[in-house]
């Protein structure tokens, strides 16, 4: 289904969203920041930037959650199962990498067992993505299969027509279902075929390059080389829409308590630390390994799916000013030679 | 929806101190119906936690066999484990499991088996030595050869004697240089040493060996050299791990996750992982 939307019928928009119950998330100004967060208003929206600071990841897989609460009386325990923690939700402006990452990200939540505080986040929240009509230098979605408009995991496609109009397009049947209920706010297409502002992404390397080098080089120079900077502060993988890791967690009192997954990263030396004082992962070097590995070959041999979408965040916010694409860069020229 | 991490009642029903800082919980579950359910096999593990305190992971170390309990052995060494230390008979913990993949006894019938195990990695070794010792007349010779640093250090002092006692199983005892006591009647030497010294023939057996990752380093050449194929020759490994469920992603060794693929490998498998041990 092709709609359109006019800038000025924001207003409607989110009050129409309010009014249906449901809980609206958009880009807003946070100082220098533009983070994704709860709006009341249309006011609030911020669209002039190239990426949100944060990702979308936090609402499907929330920085600390609770999974169990439990009381201790005496010696004995009872527990009790989170509830509500789903909540009909849109995310309006996210962009397409964003988007993009949930379809990968279903892969290992629902492997073999299914998480349900991802499933029942993912059934809960509608993605109402806006194309991007502009990009930085950090932007590489197109090198990794994906594009400015892309559809993956979004429910509904914008895509700026002029300063005040977007072309709306249903992807799912959950998509179609939200525009259904807010008919009014929306008119339909003028005709023709408007033009579409779609910004222009450089293709920095090729994709199909990376796992082969990859499959050969667990051992080789390059990792010491790439990861000389790294602090491991683990900010990449916090930014990041696809990086998963997380550690689970007792936060409690002598009687009551929850237990809670908070988000862990691949970059800190605790993550593998076994008790013994033994660590598979023992420096920067095998950390960052593990992390250009897992996105680019193990979760590829696993899920067939590449675990990352080309947001440029961790490049944006490295405060060692490391750039995964330029790695990728040289991955993928390099003489595909063990060393 | 169920909930993949909400754990099972458990009840300590009995503790035993095996070694210092080392002690066995037997556990129960306080729901009868899911004890009635419950099924595991060796080799599989679980997360154990404590209130409060968190989760950690460990095997399950008793034998599928013995079916109306699970027991488990740990060692006293992090915040969990510390607070597992405190509790006592008629305490309650979380048990979540069991996880990972098993071994492969059925395979074995009809064959020798030689378990090798170093300090507390005899527990991983316990659940599938009783399981195959409940089933005694599927397999040939069995023979255990386990060392520790000292003499106080070996666990399950009273099974080495009853396995000691019985003609049909060959145990092996060692304890490190210095470790040794006056009246110590094993040997003494290192386990992959004993091991070489104790020559157990490899036609038509399996090996399965557990231990420090330096103990397996020295001991795989070992069985190498006796005529072991390395397909013949199992071992199970133990990452951090949070999740059991390959979500959580620490546990890999390259593609592989040792929580789902594992923890049970062949010689032959971790042969072809990188070096990420």
């Amino acid at each position: 289904m092709e709609k359109t939307l006019k800038k000025e019928n924001f207003n409607s928009l989110i009050t129409g969203l309010k009014d249906k119950g449901y809980k609206t998330i958009a880009p807003k100004k946070d100082n220098n920041l533009v983070m994704l967060d709860e709006v009341q208003s249309a006011d609030e929206i911020h669209l002039d930037h190239v990426q949100t600071n944060n990702s979308v990841k936090e609402f499907f897989l929330p920085k600390t959650e609770k999974i169990l609460s439990y009381k201790i009386e005496k010696n004995k325990v009872s527990m009790e199962e989170p509830e509500g923690f789903a909540v009909k939700t849109v995310i309006f402006g996210s962009r397409p990498c964003d988007a993009a990452s949930l379809p990968v990200m279903d892969k290992v939540f629902n492997w073999d067992c299914s998480d349900k505080f991802w499933v029942e986040r993912r059934e809960a929240i509608t993605v109402v993505t806006i194309a991007c009509d502009k990009c930085d230098s950090y932007c590489f979605c197109t090198s990794v299969n994906l594009a400015p408009d892309s559809k993956e995991g979004s429910d509904v496609l914008l895509t700026k027509i002029s300063d005040d109009e977007y072309l709306v397009e249903t992807v799912t049947e959950k998509g179609e279902g939200l525009i259904k209920e807010l008919e009014t706010v929306f008119s339909d297409p003028a005709g023709g075929t408007p033009e579409r502002q779609i910004a222009s992404v450089e293709k920095k390397f090729e994709i199909d390059k990376v796992k082969p080098w990859l499959d050969e080089n667990f051992v080789n120079k390059v990792w010491a080389e790439f990861s000389t900077k790294c602090i491991g502060c683990g900010a990449c993988t916090f930014v990041c829409p696809t990086c998963h890791c997380f550690d689970i967690v007792d936060e409690c009192t002598m009687s009551k308590g929850d237990r809670v997954k908070n988000w862990d990263g691949c970059q800190f030396k605790m993550f593998t630390l076994h008790t013994s004082g033994h660590n598979p992962r023992s420096t920067q070097d095998q950390r960052w390994r593990q992390r250009i590995m897992h996105k680019f070959k193990y979760y590829v041999e696993k899920f067939d799916n590449i675990l990352c979408v080309g947001c440029g965040r961790c490049s944006r916010v490295c405060p060692a000013d490391m750039n995964i694409s330029e790695m990728l860069e040289i991955i993928a020229t390099e003489d595909n030679q063990k060393e | 929806m169920e909930n993949i991490y909400k754990p099972y009642l458990m009840n300590i029903s009995d503790t035993i101190d095996e070694a210092p800082g080392v002690r066995t919980f037997r556990l129960n579950f306080l729901n009868e119906e899911e004890g009635k359910n419950f099924q595991f096999q060796a080799g599989q593990f679980a997360l154990y936690s404590v209130f409060g305190y968190g989760e950690s992971t460990f095997c399950i170390a008793s034998s599928p066999t013995r079916k109306d309990y699970i027991e488990c052995t740990f060692r006293q060494a992090g915040r969990v484990t510390n607070a597992l230390r405190e509790l006592n008979v008629g305490d309650t913990i979380g048990f979540r499991g069991p996880y990972g993949n098993v071994f492969p006894i059925e395979e074995w019938e009809g064959k020798n088996l030689v378990f090798i195990a170093g300090g507390i990695a005899l527990p991983p070794l316990r659940c599938v030595i009783w399981n195959c010792l409940d089933l005694r007349d599927k397999y040939k010779n069995v023979t255990i050869v386990y060392g520790a640093k000292t003499v106080a250090d070996l666990v399950y002092k009273n099974e080495l004697k009853e396995w000691n006692a019985r003609d049909d199983v060959n145990l092996v005892t060692t304890v490190d240089p210095g470790g040794e006591t006056p009246d110590w009647t094993g040997k003494v030497g290192f386990v992959p040493t004993v091991v070489e010294e104790t020559a157990p023939d490899s036609k038509d057996t399996i090996a399965i060996v557990c231990g420090p990752p330096i103990m397996i380093k020295f001991t795989l050449p070992v069985l190498e050299k006796l005529g072991f194929k390395q397909e013949k020759v199992y071992t199970t490994l133990e990452n951090r791990m949070k999740c059991g469920l390959g979500k959580c992603g620490r546990c890999n060794i390259g593609c592989t996750y040792v929580c789902k693929e594992g923890p049970v490998f062949t010689a032959e498998e971790i042969g072809k992982m990188p070096d990420e041990f």
